[in-house]
């Protein structure tokens, strides 16, 4: 009789501890379903719309977000730079290359939570299209760094991991059909400041 | 031993039918929704800044820093929901119209409204043949979304340069409305 009881609650213990334990550990990884990654850069898009799957659905649901539409734009992430190590904010990177064709774009450097790095300072960790100085043949280099570098600066602040997110508005590339030509910059790391 | 064998089976069946139905029911029951929280933070019909204002967490995390966005909860049920703005020179806004569970519906930005102008009418399938009997002359540039839910939230997003298009944009969001309509 004991025995029948103990066994039940393990299956029981087993079922509400695995079933809602699994969800949980899907919803909290970075990684997703329908991700589509372009070099560094990772988007989701589809992420906010119906025709996403369950896992986004719950992952919208559950973190309170409103989603860009296909007519406002696209965000891209990037965790890692070129060389495929973990973006650090104490560190030093360039970011260069073309960007895809948009009305404009928007970079800006975040932390774990994906809001922006606060600088402590009038300037933001977010630059965006119309400021931005371009080389003869229309790219860009963007120089990420604690201490003001010339040309385009992007400045943070601090330790730790760091996310970068590359949006950009009213664009093509929203409504899919080419994701898969687009060329997104390199991000290279130039040093750290140990 | 067989027995204990057949518990965890049985167990791990539980599991895998579990993990299915609790990632249905999240988004039904999770209280940490958009609407979940723009309820809390204000009444239907009603725009509210999603962008922190100085001190105080955002209601909803607005992505972009260099965004400034507000939101109305509308039910249809009521009647349709019109999003006016005022006129302006502003570099960029947008429209998105989410059902309750987040999802977004239908998007569009200035490039696509009638002379620049944020005028938007949200409205059930049935609503819409109800005013395309006779169209008032207050809708005539309109942009009319159909919807086919009940409760949903409309987003307008703008985008601020530099801080010296902070007062034009603050005055564009702070200048739009979100009324109930009966067709």
């Amino acid at each position: 009789m004991l025995k029948n009881v103990f066994l039940t609650l393990l299956a029981l213990a087993i079922a509400i501890g695995g079933g809602g334990g699994s969800v949980w550990y899907m919803l909290e990884a970075q990684e997703g379903v329908g991700a589509i990654r372009i070099g560094m850069w990772t988007a989701f898009p589809d992420i906010g719309t119906p025709e996403a799957d369950p896992y986004s659905k719950a992952r919208v649901a559950r973190e309170g977000v409103l989603a860009l539409g296909r007519a406002e734009g696209l965000a891209f992430v990037a965790k890692q730079d070129s060389g495929g190590e973990q973006l650090r904010r104490e560190c030093s990177y360039s970011i260069e290359g073309g960007f895809p064709t948009a009305r404009f774009w928007t970079l800006y450097a975040a932390d774990q939570s994906l809001d922006v790095i606060v600088t402590g300072k009038p300037r933001p960790a977010a630059l965006q299209s119309y400021e931005i100085l371009r080389q003869p043949d229309n790219s860009a280099i963007i120089s990420v760094s604690n201490n003001p570098s010339p040309g385009n600066w992007l400045p943070v602040q601090g330790t730790g991991t760091m996310y970068f997110v590359l949006t950009f508005y009213d664009t093509p590339i929203a409504s899919s059909t080419g994701l898969s030509d687009v060329v997104l910059p390199q991000i290279l790391k130039a040093g750290c400041n140990a | 031993m067989r027995r204990v064998l057949h518990a965890v089976l049985l167990g791990l069946l539980g599991a895998g039918i579990l993990h299915i139905a609790v990632l249905l029911l999240v988004p039904k029951l999770t209280e940490r929704s958009a609407w979940s929280r723009l309820a809390t933070a204000s009444d239907l019909y009603k725009m509210t800044r999603l962008t922190a204002e100085t001190g105080g967490a955002p209601v909803v995390k607005s992505v972009d820093p260099l965004f400034a966005a507000i939101a109305c909860r509308f039910d249809l049920a009521d009647g349709m929901v019109q999003v006016k703005g005022p006129p302006g020179t502003i570099p960029f806004w947008s429209v998105s119209v989410y059902d309750r569970n987040g999802h977004n519906i239908y998007s569009f930005n200035d490039h696509g409204a009638s002379k620049g102008l944020l005028d938007a009418v949200v409205l059930t399938p049935a609503q819409m043949l109800e005013v395309r009997k006779d169209l008032p002359p207050e809708y005539q540039g309109s942009v009319f979304v159909e919807a086919p839910i009940d409760n949903g939230i409309v987003v307008v997003r703008s985008f601020i340069p530099d801080e010296s298009w902070r007062p034009a944009v603050m005055q564009f969001l702070g200048g739009s409305s979100c009324d109930l309509r009966q067709p």
